[in-house]
Protein backbone atom coordinates (compact mmCIF):
# COMPACT_ATOMS: atom_id res chain seq x y z
CA UNK A 1 0.00 0.00 0.00
CA UNK A 2 1.50 3.08 -1.02
CA UNK A 3 1.32 6.35 0.86
CA UNK A 4 0.22 9.61 -1.16
CA UNK A 5 1.85 12.49 0.11
CA UNK A 6 2.59 15.57 -1.84
CA UNK A 7 5.77 15.99 -3.32
CA UNK A 8 7.05 19.80 -3.82
CA UNK A 9 7.80 19.57 -7.53
CA UNK A 10 10.95 21.48 -8.31
CA UNK A 11 10.15 23.47 -11.08
CA UNK A 12 12.14 26.40 -12.59
CA UNK A 13 9.30 27.95 -14.62
CA UNK A 14 7.81 31.24 -14.43
CA UNK A 15 6.30 31.82 -11.05
CA UNK A 16 2.78 31.27 -13.17
CA UNK A 17 3.02 27.60 -12.96
CA UNK A 18 0.14 26.39 -11.13
CA UNK A 19 2.60 23.61 -9.52
CA UNK A 20 4.65 26.64 -8.42
CA UNK A 21 2.04 27.90 -5.96
CA UNK A 22 3.20 25.48 -3.20
CA UNK A 23 6.54 26.72 -3.09
CA UNK A 24 4.91 29.70 -2.83
CA UNK A 25 3.17 28.74 -0.11
CA UNK A 26 5.84 27.52 1.67
CA UNK A 27 8.16 30.74 1.71
CA UNK A 28 7.72 34.28 2.16
CA UNK A 29 8.33 36.19 -1.41
CA UNK A 30 11.52 38.54 -1.10
CA UNK A 31 10.48 41.98 -2.58
CA UNK A 32 12.55 43.10 -5.47
CA UNK A 33 15.45 45.18 -4.86
CA UNK A 34 14.86 48.86 -5.64
CA UNK A 35 17.42 51.18 -5.26
CA UNK A 36 17.47 54.70 -4.01
CA UNK A 37 13.59 54.35 -4.78
CA UNK A 38 13.42 57.29 -1.95
CA UNK A 39 10.64 54.32 0.04
CA UNK A 40 11.15 54.47 3.92
CA UNK A 41 12.69 51.10 3.78
CA UNK A 42 16.18 52.15 2.71
CA UNK A 43 16.28 55.17 4.54
CA UNK A 44 17.19 53.91 8.08
CA UNK A 45 19.85 55.67 10.28
CA UNK A 46 23.24 53.58 9.94
CA UNK A 47 23.06 52.44 13.72
CA UNK A 48 19.12 50.85 13.73
CA UNK A 49 19.93 49.68 10.09
CA UNK A 50 22.59 47.19 12.04
CA UNK A 51 20.07 45.98 14.58
CA UNK A 52 16.81 45.87 12.79
CA UNK A 53 17.80 43.05 10.41
CA UNK A 54 17.41 40.81 13.41
CA UNK A 55 14.62 42.90 15.47
CA UNK A 56 12.68 43.49 12.41
CA UNK A 57 9.45 45.41 12.73
CA UNK A 58 9.77 46.78 16.50
CA UNK A 59 12.58 49.42 15.89
CA UNK A 60 11.59 50.38 12.20
CA UNK A 61 8.36 52.26 13.07
CA UNK A 62 9.83 54.92 14.79
CA UNK A 63 12.93 53.95 12.35
CA UNK A 64 10.36 55.35 9.89
CA UNK A 65 9.25 58.36 11.13
CA UNK A 66 12.77 59.41 12.62
CA UNK A 67 15.22 58.71 9.46
CA UNK A 68 13.29 59.52 6.99
CA UNK A 69 15.30 63.02 6.95
CA UNK A 70 18.66 61.42 6.30
CA UNK A 71 18.72 59.60 3.26
CA UNK A 72 21.36 57.05 1.31
CA UNK A 73 23.20 60.56 0.05
CA UNK A 74 24.04 62.20 3.39
CA UNK A 75 25.50 59.47 4.75
CA UNK A 76 29.18 59.83 5.92
CA UNK A 77 31.87 57.67 3.81
CA UNK A 78 32.15 54.63 5.84
CA UNK A 79 36.04 55.25 6.42
CA UNK A 80 35.28 58.73 8.24
CA UNK A 81 32.41 56.72 9.73
CA UNK A 82 34.94 53.95 11.47
CA UNK A 83 37.52 56.73 12.15
CA UNK A 84 39.95 55.17 9.65
CA UNK A 85 41.97 57.90 7.64
CA UNK A 86 44.17 56.36 5.52
CA UNK A 87 46.56 59.17 4.71
CA UNK A 88 46.99 59.81 8.34
CA UNK A 89 48.02 56.38 8.50
CA UNK A 90 49.98 56.36 5.78
CA UNK A 91 51.78 59.66 7.12
CA UNK A 92 52.37 57.61 10.76
CA UNK A 93 53.98 54.82 8.98
CA UNK A 94 56.38 57.39 6.56
CA UNK A 95 57.39 58.80 10.17
CA UNK A 96 58.28 55.91 11.67
CA UNK A 97 60.49 54.78 8.17
CA UNK A 98 62.74 57.29 9.01
CA UNK A 99 64.89 55.76 11.70
CA UNK A 100 66.77 58.73 12.59
CA UNK A 101 64.33 61.42 12.97
CA UNK A 102 60.87 60.49 13.86
CA UNK A 103 58.44 63.27 13.24
CA UNK A 104 56.11 62.92 16.30
CA UNK A 105 53.78 65.93 15.19
CA UNK A 106 51.93 63.14 13.37
CA UNK A 107 51.47 60.91 15.91
CA UNK A 108 49.49 63.44 18.32
CA UNK A 109 46.10 61.91 17.90
CA UNK A 110 46.43 58.51 18.40
CA UNK A 111 44.63 56.27 16.49
CA UNK A 112 44.64 51.86 16.37
CA UNK A 113 43.93 51.34 13.14
CA UNK A 114 47.16 51.21 11.41
CA UNK A 115 48.44 49.32 14.71
CA UNK A 116 45.57 46.61 13.63
CA UNK A 117 46.95 46.99 9.62
CA UNK A 118 50.53 46.45 10.63
CA UNK A 119 49.29 43.51 12.81
CA UNK A 120 47.66 42.02 10.01
CA UNK A 121 50.78 42.53 7.57
CA UNK A 122 52.94 41.06 10.58
CA UNK A 123 50.82 38.19 10.71
CA UNK A 124 50.51 37.48 6.93
CA UNK A 125 54.00 37.43 7.08
CA UNK A 126 54.57 35.16 9.53
CA UNK A 127 51.95 33.12 7.52
CA UNK A 128 53.66 32.72 4.35
CA UNK A 129 56.97 31.44 6.85
CA UNK A 130 54.71 28.56 7.81
CA UNK A 131 53.47 30.43 11.45
CA UNK A 132 50.26 30.58 12.42
CA UNK A 133 50.77 32.87 15.41
CA UNK A 134 47.77 35.45 14.94
CA UNK A 135 46.38 34.71 18.61
CA UNK A 136 49.68 34.85 20.16
CA UNK A 137 51.06 38.10 18.10
CA UNK A 138 48.14 40.03 19.23
CA UNK A 139 48.10 38.86 22.69
CA UNK A 140 51.88 39.80 22.94
CA UNK A 141 51.21 43.31 21.45
CA UNK A 142 48.18 43.46 24.03
CA UNK A 143 50.77 42.36 27.26
CA UNK A 144 53.61 44.58 25.86
CA UNK A 145 51.76 47.70 25.24
CA UNK A 146 50.38 46.72 28.87
CA UNK A 147 53.82 46.60 30.09
CA UNK A 148 55.01 49.78 28.45
CA UNK A 149 52.29 51.81 30.52
CA UNK A 150 53.15 50.42 33.54
CA UNK A 151 56.86 51.23 33.66
CA UNK A 152 55.78 54.59 32.02
CA UNK A 153 53.54 55.82 34.76
CA UNK A 154 55.33 54.27 37.63
CA UNK A 155 58.85 56.12 36.33
CA UNK A 156 57.31 59.11 35.70
CA UNK A 157 55.33 59.48 38.91
CA UNK A 158 52.51 62.05 39.31
CA UNK A 159 53.50 64.40 36.45
CA UNK A 160 53.13 61.24 33.58
CA UNK A 161 50.36 61.33 31.47
CA UNK A 162 50.88 58.49 29.18
CA UNK A 163 47.48 56.57 28.11
CA UNK A 164 47.15 53.31 27.15
CA UNK A 165 45.29 53.79 23.83
CA UNK A 166 48.49 56.34 23.14
CA UNK A 167 50.76 53.64 24.18
CA UNK A 168 49.11 51.02 21.97
CA UNK A 169 49.12 53.16 19.46
CA UNK A 170 52.96 54.32 19.64
CA UNK A 171 53.81 50.03 20.38
CA UNK A 172 51.96 49.09 17.45
CA UNK A 173 53.08 51.90 14.84
CA UNK A 174 56.63 51.09 15.70
CA UNK A 175 56.07 47.73 14.93
CA UNK A 176 56.99 48.65 11.28
CA UNK A 177 60.53 47.41 11.37
CA UNK A 178 59.35 44.13 12.70
CA UNK A 179 57.39 43.80 9.98
CA UNK A 180 59.64 44.64 7.40
CA UNK A 181 62.30 42.36 8.97
CA UNK A 182 59.31 39.46 8.97
CA UNK A 183 59.30 40.61 5.22
CA UNK A 184 62.75 40.15 4.83
CA UNK A 185 63.35 37.30 6.53
CA UNK A 186 61.79 35.08 4.50
CA UNK A 187 64.42 35.33 2.20
CA UNK A 188 67.13 34.32 4.42
CA UNK A 189 68.40 30.99 6.16
CA UNK A 190 66.29 29.89 8.93
CA UNK A 191 67.86 30.99 12.51
CA UNK A 192 71.39 30.66 13.58
CA UNK A 193 73.53 33.59 14.46
CA UNK A 194 73.13 35.50 11.26
CA UNK A 195 69.43 36.18 12.26
CA UNK A 196 70.05 37.57 15.75
CA UNK A 197 72.60 40.01 13.81
CA UNK A 198 69.72 41.76 11.20
CA UNK A 199 67.55 40.92 14.02
CA UNK A 200 69.70 43.30 16.23
CA UNK A 201 69.48 46.31 13.59
CA UNK A 202 65.34 46.34 13.23
CA UNK A 203 64.77 46.15 16.74
CA UNK A 204 67.28 48.89 17.67
CA UNK A 205 65.42 50.85 14.76
CA UNK A 206 62.05 50.05 16.53
CA UNK A 207 63.50 50.72 19.80
CA UNK A 208 64.77 54.00 18.72
CA UNK A 209 60.95 55.04 17.11
CA UNK A 210 59.10 53.98 20.27
CA UNK A 211 60.96 55.59 22.48
CA UNK A 212 61.23 58.84 20.60
CA UNK A 213 57.32 59.19 20.39
CA UNK A 214 56.85 57.68 23.68
CA UNK A 215 59.23 60.70 24.72
CA UNK A 216 57.98 63.32 22.96
CA UNK A 217 54.49 62.42 23.28
CA UNK A 218 54.35 62.92 26.59
CA UNK A 219 55.33 65.02 29.56
CA UNK A 220 57.11 62.98 32.48
CA UNK A 221 59.55 61.10 30.12
CA UNK A 222 62.45 63.03 29.43
CA UNK A 223 64.77 62.25 32.32
CA UNK A 224 64.02 58.62 31.38
CA UNK A 225 64.82 58.26 28.27
CA UNK A 226 67.32 54.89 28.64
CA UNK A 227 64.94 53.53 31.31
CA UNK A 228 62.44 53.46 28.77
CA UNK A 229 64.07 52.63 26.12
CA UNK A 230 65.15 49.19 27.58
CA UNK A 231 61.72 48.77 28.32
CA UNK A 232 61.17 48.88 24.62
CA UNK A 233 64.02 47.01 23.48
CA UNK A 234 62.70 43.87 25.37
CA UNK A 235 59.42 44.67 23.45
CA UNK A 236 61.08 44.52 20.44
CA UNK A 237 63.19 42.03 21.06
CA UNK A 238 60.77 39.30 21.81
CA UNK A 239 58.68 40.00 18.92
CA UNK A 240 61.58 39.16 16.68
CA UNK A 241 62.13 36.32 18.79
CA UNK A 242 59.11 35.33 16.77
CA UNK A 243 60.38 36.11 13.92
CA UNK A 244 63.70 34.19 14.02
CA UNK A 245 62.71 31.15 15.35
CA UNK B 1 48.50 56.92 43.14
CA UNK B 2 45.19 55.28 44.61
CA UNK B 3 43.76 58.57 45.18
CA UNK B 4 43.45 58.81 41.44
CA UNK B 5 41.39 55.10 41.44
CA UNK B 6 38.86 56.43 43.98
CA UNK B 7 36.60 58.77 42.34
CA UNK B 8 36.43 56.88 39.17
CA UNK B 9 35.15 53.91 41.01
CA UNK B 10 31.56 55.17 41.40
CA UNK B 11 28.71 55.11 38.49
CA UNK B 12 30.73 55.29 35.94
CA UNK B 13 32.03 51.53 35.93
CA UNK B 14 28.25 50.67 35.63
CA UNK B 15 27.60 52.14 32.24
CA UNK B 16 26.98 49.84 29.55
CA UNK B 17 29.34 50.05 25.97
CA UNK B 18 26.93 52.14 23.83
CA UNK B 19 27.90 51.69 19.89
CA UNK B 20 29.70 53.91 18.89
CA UNK B 21 28.11 56.01 16.47
CA UNK B 22 28.72 59.58 15.73
CA UNK B 23 24.86 59.25 14.53
CA UNK B 24 22.06 59.22 17.17
CA UNK B 25 20.01 56.11 16.93
CA UNK B 26 16.96 54.88 17.27
CA UNK B 27 18.10 51.67 19.21
CA UNK B 28 20.71 53.31 21.21
CA UNK B 29 18.67 56.09 22.30
CA UNK B 30 15.47 53.94 23.32
CA UNK B 31 18.50 51.87 25.70
CA UNK B 32 20.03 54.61 26.47
CA UNK B 33 17.23 55.95 28.06
CA UNK B 34 15.50 53.02 29.61
CA UNK B 35 19.02 51.17 30.84
CA UNK B 36 20.89 54.56 32.01
CA UNK B 37 17.23 55.77 34.39
CA UNK B 38 17.79 52.82 35.79
CA UNK B 39 21.20 52.41 36.85
CA UNK B 40 21.76 56.30 37.52
CA UNK B 41 18.98 55.96 39.81
CA UNK B 42 18.67 52.64 41.10
CA UNK B 43 21.99 51.56 41.39
CA UNK B 44 23.97 54.27 41.46
CA UNK B 45 22.46 55.29 45.07
CA UNK B 46 23.77 51.62 46.01
CA UNK B 47 27.05 51.51 43.46
CA UNK B 48 28.69 54.64 45.32
CA UNK B 49 28.26 53.12 48.55
CA UNK B 50 29.09 50.09 47.41
CA UNK B 51 32.10 50.58 45.85
CA UNK B 52 33.21 53.57 48.16
CA UNK B 53 33.02 51.15 50.95
CA UNK B 54 35.36 48.76 49.62
CA UNK B 55 37.59 50.58 47.64
CA UNK B 56 38.44 52.09 51.58
CA UNK B 57 38.62 48.47 52.46
CA UNK B 58 40.94 47.61 49.67
CA UNK B 59 42.64 50.75 50.13
CA UNK B 60 43.42 50.39 53.77
CA UNK B 61 43.86 46.82 53.22
CA UNK B 62 46.04 47.44 50.24
CA UNK B 63 48.58 49.92 52.07
CA UNK B 64 48.98 47.80 54.33
CA UNK B 65 50.24 44.80 52.51
CA UNK B 66 51.65 46.67 49.30
CA UNK B 67 53.29 50.08 50.35
CA UNK B 68 53.15 52.64 48.26
CA UNK B 69 55.09 50.97 44.38
CA UNK B 70 55.71 54.83 43.14
CA UNK B 71 58.14 54.92 45.62
CA UNK B 72 60.10 52.16 44.24
CA UNK B 73 60.11 53.35 40.70
CA UNK B 74 61.91 56.62 41.66
CA UNK B 75 65.00 55.88 40.14
CA UNK B 76 67.40 57.43 37.30
CA UNK B 77 70.69 56.35 35.44
CA UNK B 78 72.78 57.01 37.43
CA UNK B 79 71.12 55.12 40.04
CA UNK B 80 70.42 51.93 37.90
CA UNK B 81 74.17 52.02 37.10
CA UNK B 82 75.28 51.72 40.30
CA UNK B 83 72.86 49.51 41.57
CA UNK B 84 73.49 47.13 39.06
CA UNK B 85 77.70 46.84 40.38
CA UNK B 86 76.53 46.88 43.89
CA UNK B 87 74.09 43.22 42.96
CA UNK B 88 76.67 41.60 40.83
CA UNK B 89 79.67 41.96 42.69
CA UNK B 90 78.88 43.14 46.32
CA UNK B 91 82.32 42.56 47.42
CA UNK B 92 83.50 46.15 45.50
CA UNK B 93 81.16 47.79 47.49
CA UNK B 94 82.89 49.90 49.98
CA UNK B 95 80.12 51.87 51.53
CA UNK B 96 78.11 50.92 54.05
CA UNK B 97 74.64 49.00 53.69
CA UNK B 98 72.22 50.25 55.59
CA UNK B 99 69.34 52.74 54.09
CA UNK B 100 69.27 56.34 54.52
CA UNK B 101 66.21 57.59 56.93
CA UNK B 102 64.29 60.31 56.92
CA UNK B 103 61.68 62.03 59.27
CA UNK B 104 58.71 62.40 57.19
CA UNK B 105 55.37 63.60 59.03
CA UNK B 106 56.76 62.52 62.60
CA UNK B 107 57.85 59.36 61.02
CA UNK B 108 60.61 57.89 60.14
CA UNK B 109 60.66 56.44 56.75
CA UNK B 110 63.29 55.42 53.85
CA UNK B 111 64.85 57.98 51.50
CA UNK B 112 63.57 56.92 47.65
CA UNK B 113 65.89 55.17 45.72
CA UNK B 114 67.58 58.14 43.83
CA UNK B 115 69.44 59.81 46.92
CA UNK B 116 69.89 56.56 48.20
CA UNK B 117 72.29 53.42 47.08
CA UNK B 118 71.13 50.79 49.14
CA UNK B 119 67.23 51.36 48.43
CA UNK B 120 65.12 48.61 47.05
CA UNK B 121 63.74 49.41 43.32
CA UNK B 122 61.58 47.37 41.19
CA UNK B 123 62.27 48.65 38.31
CA UNK B 124 65.64 46.68 37.98
CA UNK B 125 63.79 43.18 38.73
CA UNK B 126 61.14 44.02 36.64
CA UNK B 127 63.70 44.89 33.45
CA UNK B 128 65.93 41.90 34.91
CA UNK B 129 63.01 39.17 34.89
CA UNK B 130 62.30 40.35 31.21
CA UNK B 131 65.48 40.14 29.97
CA UNK B 132 66.31 36.33 31.57
CA UNK B 133 62.67 35.51 29.77
CA UNK B 134 64.13 36.84 26.48
CA UNK B 135 67.56 35.48 26.59
CA UNK B 136 66.08 31.82 27.63
CA UNK B 137 63.92 32.26 24.71
CA UNK B 138 67.06 32.87 22.50
CA UNK B 139 68.61 30.19 24.12
CA UNK B 140 66.13 27.75 23.42
CA UNK B 141 65.11 28.73 19.83
CA UNK B 142 69.48 28.35 19.18
CA UNK B 143 68.33 24.65 20.37
CA UNK B 144 65.12 24.39 18.09
CA UNK B 145 62.66 24.05 20.52
CA UNK B 146 61.10 27.63 20.14
CA UNK B 147 57.92 28.49 20.41
CA UNK B 148 55.37 31.33 22.01
CA UNK B 149 53.90 28.33 24.54
CA UNK B 150 57.51 27.64 25.55
CA UNK B 151 57.89 31.20 26.33
CA UNK B 152 54.58 31.37 28.28
CA UNK B 153 56.18 28.07 29.98
CA UNK B 154 59.84 29.86 30.89
CA UNK B 155 57.70 33.29 32.17
CA UNK B 156 55.69 30.84 34.64
CA UNK B 157 58.64 29.61 35.82
CA UNK B 158 60.32 32.66 36.32
CA UNK B 159 57.69 33.36 38.54
CA UNK B 160 57.63 30.68 40.39
CA UNK B 161 61.66 31.15 40.95
CA UNK B 162 60.72 34.58 42.09
CA UNK B 163 57.54 33.89 44.45
CA UNK B 164 59.96 31.38 45.62
CA UNK B 165 62.95 33.62 46.73
CA UNK B 166 60.52 36.22 48.42
CA UNK B 167 59.43 33.13 50.40
CA UNK B 168 62.33 32.20 51.16
CA UNK B 169 63.01 35.65 52.10
CA UNK B 170 59.87 36.17 54.48
CA UNK B 171 60.06 32.92 56.24
CA UNK B 172 63.28 33.73 57.31
CA UNK B 173 61.98 37.16 58.46
CA UNK B 174 59.04 35.35 60.49
CA UNK B 175 60.74 32.72 62.00
CA UNK B 176 62.84 35.51 63.69
CA UNK B 177 59.90 36.71 64.83
CA UNK B 178 58.89 39.43 63.20
CA UNK B 179 58.18 39.93 59.20
CA UNK B 180 57.46 43.74 59.38
CA UNK B 181 59.78 44.78 55.99
CA UNK B 182 56.96 45.61 53.82
CA UNK B 183 56.31 43.00 51.00
CA UNK B 184 57.63 45.26 48.18
CA UNK B 185 60.51 45.45 49.88
CA UNK B 186 60.91 41.46 49.79
CA UNK B 187 60.05 41.32 45.96
CA UNK B 188 62.27 43.87 44.92
CA UNK B 189 65.46 41.75 47.02
CA UNK B 190 64.73 38.86 45.58
CA UNK B 191 63.61 39.78 42.00
CA UNK B 192 67.98 41.20 41.93
CA UNK B 193 68.64 37.59 41.17
CA UNK B 194 67.53 38.17 37.66
CA UNK B 195 70.13 40.35 37.64
CA UNK B 196 72.78 37.68 37.73
CA UNK B 197 70.41 34.88 36.20
CA UNK B 198 70.19 37.36 32.86
CA UNK B 199 74.17 37.38 32.42
CA UNK B 200 74.31 33.67 32.91
CA UNK B 201 72.45 32.81 30.12
CA UNK B 202 73.84 35.53 28.19
CA UNK B 203 76.76 33.42 28.80
CA UNK B 204 75.25 29.89 28.21
CA UNK B 205 74.33 31.33 24.45
CA UNK B 206 77.62 32.86 23.84
CA UNK B 207 79.77 29.65 25.22
CA UNK B 208 78.49 26.93 26.70
CA UNK B 209 81.18 26.11 28.99
CA UNK B 210 81.08 29.89 30.44
CA UNK B 211 77.89 28.75 31.87
CA UNK B 212 79.56 26.49 34.46
CA UNK B 213 81.83 29.42 35.48
CA UNK B 214 79.27 31.75 35.87
CA UNK B 215 76.49 30.51 37.60
CA UNK B 216 78.05 29.11 40.37
CA UNK B 217 79.95 32.91 40.36
CA UNK B 218 76.86 34.68 40.17
CA UNK B 219 75.69 32.59 43.00
CA UNK B 220 78.04 33.19 45.05
CA UNK B 221 77.42 37.06 44.70
CA UNK B 222 73.74 37.01 45.32
CA UNK B 223 74.29 35.26 48.36
CA UNK B 224 76.92 37.49 49.75
CA UNK B 225 74.70 40.45 48.54
CA UNK B 226 71.11 38.84 50.16
CA UNK B 227 73.22 38.25 53.47
CA UNK B 228 74.50 41.73 53.34
CA UNK B 229 70.83 43.12 52.87
CA UNK B 230 69.00 40.93 55.21
CA UNK B 231 71.49 41.80 58.07
CA UNK B 232 70.58 45.36 57.74
CA UNK B 233 66.70 44.46 57.30
CA UNK B 234 67.33 42.01 60.17
CA UNK B 235 68.99 44.61 62.81
CA UNK B 236 65.92 46.83 61.81
CA UNK B 237 63.28 45.00 62.22
CA UNK B 238 63.86 42.63 65.10
CA UNK B 239 64.71 43.79 69.14
CA UNK B 240 65.99 41.02 70.23
CA UNK B 241 69.35 40.09 69.03
CA UNK B 242 69.86 36.01 68.97
CA UNK B 243 73.43 36.15 67.32
CA UNK B 244 73.74 32.20 66.46
CA UNK B 245 69.87 31.78 65.16
CA UNK B 246 70.38 34.96 62.63
CA UNK B 247 73.99 33.53 61.64
CA UNK B 248 72.47 29.96 60.77
CA UNK B 249 69.86 31.56 59.19
CA UNK B 250 71.46 34.12 56.97
CA UNK B 251 73.74 30.60 56.06
CA UNK B 252 70.55 29.12 55.09
CA UNK B 253 69.74 31.97 52.54
CA UNK B 254 73.00 31.61 50.77
CA UNK B 255 72.78 28.30 50.53
CA UNK B 256 69.37 28.01 48.90
CA UNK B 257 70.58 30.48 45.91
CA UNK B 258 72.42 27.27 44.68
CA UNK B 259 69.52 24.55 44.25
CA UNK B 260 67.50 27.95 43.21
CA UNK B 261 70.05 28.74 40.68
CA UNK B 262 70.45 25.43 39.27
CA UNK B 263 66.84 25.56 38.98
CA UNK B 264 66.25 28.67 36.80
CA UNK B 265 69.45 28.64 34.86
CA UNK B 266 68.40 25.07 33.22
CA UNK B 267 66.28 26.42 30.83
CA UNK B 268 64.07 23.96 29.51
CA UNK B 269 60.45 23.26 28.67
CA UNK B 270 59.74 20.76 31.48
CA UNK B 271 59.39 21.54 35.04
CA UNK B 272 63.15 20.46 36.55
CA UNK B 273 64.53 18.33 33.49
Amino acid sequence: MEKEFKVPPVSFASVGNPAGQNLQNRRVPIPPFQPNSGIPFMSFDIGSAAVSTSSGPIYSGPGIGGGGSVNFDDEEPLLDELGIHPDQIWSKIRSVLNPFRVNHTVHKDSDLSGPILLYMAFCLFQLLAGKIQFGVILGWIVVSSIFLYVVFNMLAGRTGNLDLHTCTSVVGYSMLPVVIFSAISLFLPQGGFFGLAIAAVFVLWATRASTGLVVSLTDGGDEHRGLIAYACFLIYTLFSLLVIF
Amino acid sequence: MYNNVRPQLGVPQFQPQLPTSSQPNVFGNAFNAAGSGLIRGGLGAYGEKIFGSSSEYVQSNITRYFSDPQYYFQVNDHYVKNKLKVVLFPFLHRGHWTRITEPVGGRLSYKPPIYDINAPDLYIPLMAFGTYVVLAGISLGLRGKFSPEALNWLFIKGMVGWCMQTALLKLTLLSLGSGEAPLLDIVAYAGYTFAGMSLAALGKIISGYSHYALMPWFCLCMGIFLVKTMKRVLFAEVRSYDSSKHHYLLLFIALAQFPLFMWLGNITVNWFI
